[in-house]
């Protein structure tokens, strides 16, 4: 069971569809795994829905009326995208990850850190899958815009805290942090990042050049 | 006809209830005068849902009206009633629309298929403890809301009705991110909307 779940100011703009899509995407995967959240989202819709009903009608004309029932016999034909409901892939991923993540095209980012690229959102956001070796550390880095992570797979520690399969973890400019995955397995993880991560480490403070020239570069 | 809408002296409940009777019909008669009951009740708020993002867009809200009203008749037989109320489902309906026209619009990426983000939730409900609960909250809502303090309602309008983002939200209102968020929690917290961890 998940211990970190979205705030409930995200999970109502997710109910009222005003996210970007990508951090739409990483709260999906959370819902899937999340009972307690599934039903918070219910609740929500419901909101949702008295608000709209609050609205005052805006009287529909006969002509879109009888539009709409000339179409009720109309044939339909709609494709449903394939889902596999035994994968390990969460479902909302699979749009990406039809297979495994082990067919995806990963990059080695360090010794013990892989990255693939599944998309860029309309705001520049990037969304990859992150592939950490257990024990492996991230350098100490901070984010220069919000960093959305989904922990599918295996579990890390930092400063604050320790977070398992299902987690919904979200870092901005005001933390700075040096995740280490535990030493039993490796961790998947789904991350959204609105703008490049600085590295703070004197060692790797050189990384960031290169890091800005990818995340623009797509 | 006799009409669903809020006359007087009709409870809340009792349209949900009455609403609930007209899809049943719809998903296993294929009844089109229940539909068409449904479509005087829905359209008219549909339209006020896309004219409240798009002020003065008729045309838009008439697409989004139909677009909704139609996947209501087609999809009619995946409505769980025990699940939600008939307005929770028809609201999803819209918001998803809403998406779609975004998407096509360049505001949203079109990388990404929205389908499997917001559909999947929908299959897989939470247990039928919390499901008795969902009865209770959803009455509550409906008195809930008529008492908010009218800053924490206006945050909600412009999150849900205008479908804005809480960084446009914080821009149109002239007020820091912070409070816009801290708006929504409150409302939320009024409501006891939300499970206690």
């Amino acid at each position: 069971m998940a211990n970190h779940h979205p705030a409930p100011e995200l999970l109502a703009a997710f109910s009222a569809g005003s996210l970007q899509l990508s951090h739409a995407l990483c709260i999906s995967t959370h819902l899937e795994h999340c009972d307690e959240c599934r039903s918070n989202l219910m609740r929500l819709n419901s909101m949702g829905a008295n608000l709209m009903e609050e609205l005052k009608p805006a009287k529909a004309s006969e002509n879109l009326k009888s539009s709409v029932l000339s179409m009720l016999d109309d044939e339909v034909t709609e494709a449903t995208p394939v889902i596999n409901r035994d994968s390990r892939v969460p479902r909302a991923l699979q749009q990406f990850i039809p297979d495994d993540y082990d067919s995806l095209q990963w990059h080695r980012v360090s010794p013990s850190i892989q990255a693939a690229r599944l998309c860029t959102d309309s705001n520049g956001s990037k969304v990859e899958m992150l592939r950490i070796k257990p024990g492996g550390q991230v350098p100490s880095h901070t984010h220069t815009g919000d960093e959305y992570t989904m922990l599918l797979e295996g579990s890390f520690s930092d400063e604050s805290g320790v977070y398992k399969e299902g987690d919904f973890v979200v870092r901005d400019g005001r933390h700075k942090h040096k995740p280490m995955v535990t030493e039993d397995r490796e961790c998947i993880c789904l991350t959204v990042t609105d703008a490049p991560i600085e590295f703070t480490g004197f060692f790797t403070r050189w990384l960031n050049p290169i890091l800005r020239r990818d995340h623009f570069a797509h | 006809m006799s009409t669903v809408s809020s006359k007087a002296g009709v409870s809340n409940a009792e349209r949900n209830a009455r609403l609930k009777q007209l899809m049943a019909k719809v998903a296993e008669d294929r009844d089109k005068l229940a539909f068409e009951q449904l479509f005087d009740h829905f359209a008219p708020l549909l339209r006020s849902y896309s004219l409240a993002r798009e002020p003065g867009a008729a045309l838009l809200a008439d697409e989004l009206a139909q677009e909704v009203m139609i996947k209501v008749w087609n999809k009619a037989h995946t409505y769980k009633p025990d699940m939600a109320a008939v307005s929770t489902w028809i609201f999803t309906l819209a918001r998803n629309s809403r998406i779609d026209y975004l998407r096509r619009n360049g505001r949203f990426s079109t990388e990404i298929d929205p389908t499997e983000i917001f559909n999947n939730m929908e299959d897989e409900g939470p247990d039928p403890f919390q499901l008795a609960q969902q009865q209770r909250v959803e009455s509550k809502i409906h008195e809930g809301l008529k008492q908010l303090p009218i800053e924490q309602a206006q945050v909600l309008a412009k999150v849900y009705l205008e479908g804005k983002s809480h960084q446009e939200t914080s821009d149109e209102l002239g007020l820091p991110l912070g409070t816009v968020k801290s708006r929504v929690r409150l409302a939320l917290q009024k409501l006891e909307l939300l499970l206690k961890r």
